[in-house]
């Protein structure tokens, strides 16, 4: 029954800028099994964690300008665990021979009412998707390989139908604005995955 | 997280909100109470930019309690609320060209936390722009989760230092199903108070009101 401490420090705007750098590559679904055992052997020593997801992309509508995408996502295998919202910024112009891509990352955990809500917001959802794969870790750098499929129902995540013949592969890093050490060890690690995947930096405009 | 009523207690006559908290204060100590530290509960206000249909735009409150330092709870008065961590108000920034926060209506209240037994009673001053606008009770009932089960025993312990200010069992209370195991949750006391702070922000400024 102890009082928390009362913090009197604002915590708008002044928190650190967390930025995502990514590199991102695919395997054909055959090459799953080699993939994941090199990854075994390179990564952090842990049980292999799989994982579940339902990720929902919900667009705002502005007046003006590109709509505002925000990510909800929540485990299909822990049903009781939060939602995680997530936003992304647009990928930082910077630096051509900087390895990864790099955008401001905005990470919220939230209560089950989050879509009520963020519709309550004018959000409208845009697209959702099942995310089914394994997940590994070596030091701050995370690998993550999924299958994604589309949800032929809305709402109804039992019902999917796989988008591809591939599993996708991201490896991500999670850092504060300026460290950029961080590109460089994620370059050495993907190439220590060549030639079963090429991870690249995939600049999501050129693909719209 | 146990069963909490916050109510407004009226500034005594003839006195000043300060001195009227400082008499709670000191009847609290006499029944028993021991101060353990401070609290405070905020809310700002968010309004839609450019509504495209001309409606007027809900607003949207976030709210922080001292009690729960790494939440946010946003709420949409009567609509759906949401309990997320403190990155909501990061995400609140970004979203700055569609959510603008009304600066001047931010509502505060802070104050001594006083512990009596099972009872946790936080007296707080409620400000606007600096200016004292009221007084706030909060009162929990550690002790038990159901309203229904202990809302005698809240009231008759209010009674003893709130005299006729006590309050009436919460409107958040009576509309949960009778009968039924229905815990109350932290939703329920910051929507009380975000009752509280939405009557507050309507009245009239108090005459010789301190200015922090």
């Amino acid at each position: 029954m102890e009082a928390p401490p009362v913090t009197v420090m604002p915590v708008t705007g002044g928190t650190i800028n967390m930025m995502e750098y990514l590199l991102q590559g695919s395997v054909l679904d055959q090459s799953l099994d080699s993939l994941l055992h090199r990854l075994r052997g390179l990564c952090d020593n842990m049980e292999p964690e799989s994982f579940a997801d339902h990720e929902l992309v919900y667009l705002l509508k502005g007046q003006q300008g590109n709509p505002f995408i925000l990510r909800a996502r929540r485990s299909l295998a822990h049903p009781t665990a939060p939602w995680h919202l997530r936003y992304l910024g647009q990928p930082e112009v910077g630096d051509k021979s900087r390895h990864a891509l790099v955008r401001n990352c905005v990470d919220v955990s939230a209560s089950h009412s989050l879509p009520d809500f963020l519709n309550e917001m004018g959000f409208r959802m845009d697209h959702e998707f099942v995310a089914k794969g394994h997940i590994f870790r070596k030091g701050v750098l995370k690998v993550v390989v999924s299958k994604l499929s589309r949800v032929l129902v809305p709402g109804n995540t039992d019902n999917t139908e796989p988008l591809s013949l591939s599993y996708l592969v991201e490896l991500s890093v999670l850092a504060p604005a300026g460290q950029d050490t961080v590109s460089e060890d994620m370059r050495s690690f993907a190439e220590q995955l060549k030639p079963l995947v090429h991870l690249e930096k995939i600049d999501p405009k050129r693909l719209m | 997280m146990g069963v909490t009523c916050v109510c407004q207690v009226p500034v005594a006559e003839g006195k000043s909100v300060q001195q009227t908290v400082d008499q709670l204060h000191k009847k609290l100590e006499q029944l028993g109470g021991v101060k353990q530290g401070s609290f405070f509960v905020d809310c700002e206000t968010y309004h839609t930019t450019g509504n495209a249909s001309g409606q007027p735009s809900k607003l949207l409150y976030v709210m922080h309690n001292s009690e729960t330092p790494l939440s946010c709870l946003a709420l949409y008065e009567g609509g759906p609320y949401l309990t997320a961590d403190a990155n909501f108000d990061v995400l609140m920034v970004k979203l700055k060209s569609h959510f603008q926060n009304a600066k001047g209506h931010k509502v505060e209240s802070r104050g001594a936390r006083y512990r009596y037994c099972d009872f946790l009673v936080k007296l707080g001053t409620v400000t606007m722009s600096s200016s004292a606008r009221g007084i706030s009770v909060e009162v929990e009932y550690c002790a038990c989760v159901v309203p229904g089960d202990c809302w005698n025993l809240m009231k008759e312990f209010m009674q003893s230092f709130l005299g006729s200010n006590a309050p009436e069992i919460p409107s958040v209370f009576t509309s949960k199903p009778e009968g039924l195991f229905a815990p109350a949750d932290c939703m329920d006391t910051m929507s009380q108070y975000l009752e509280l702070f939405s009557k507050v922000r309507k009245q009239q400024v108090l005459p010789g009101s301190s200015v922090r």
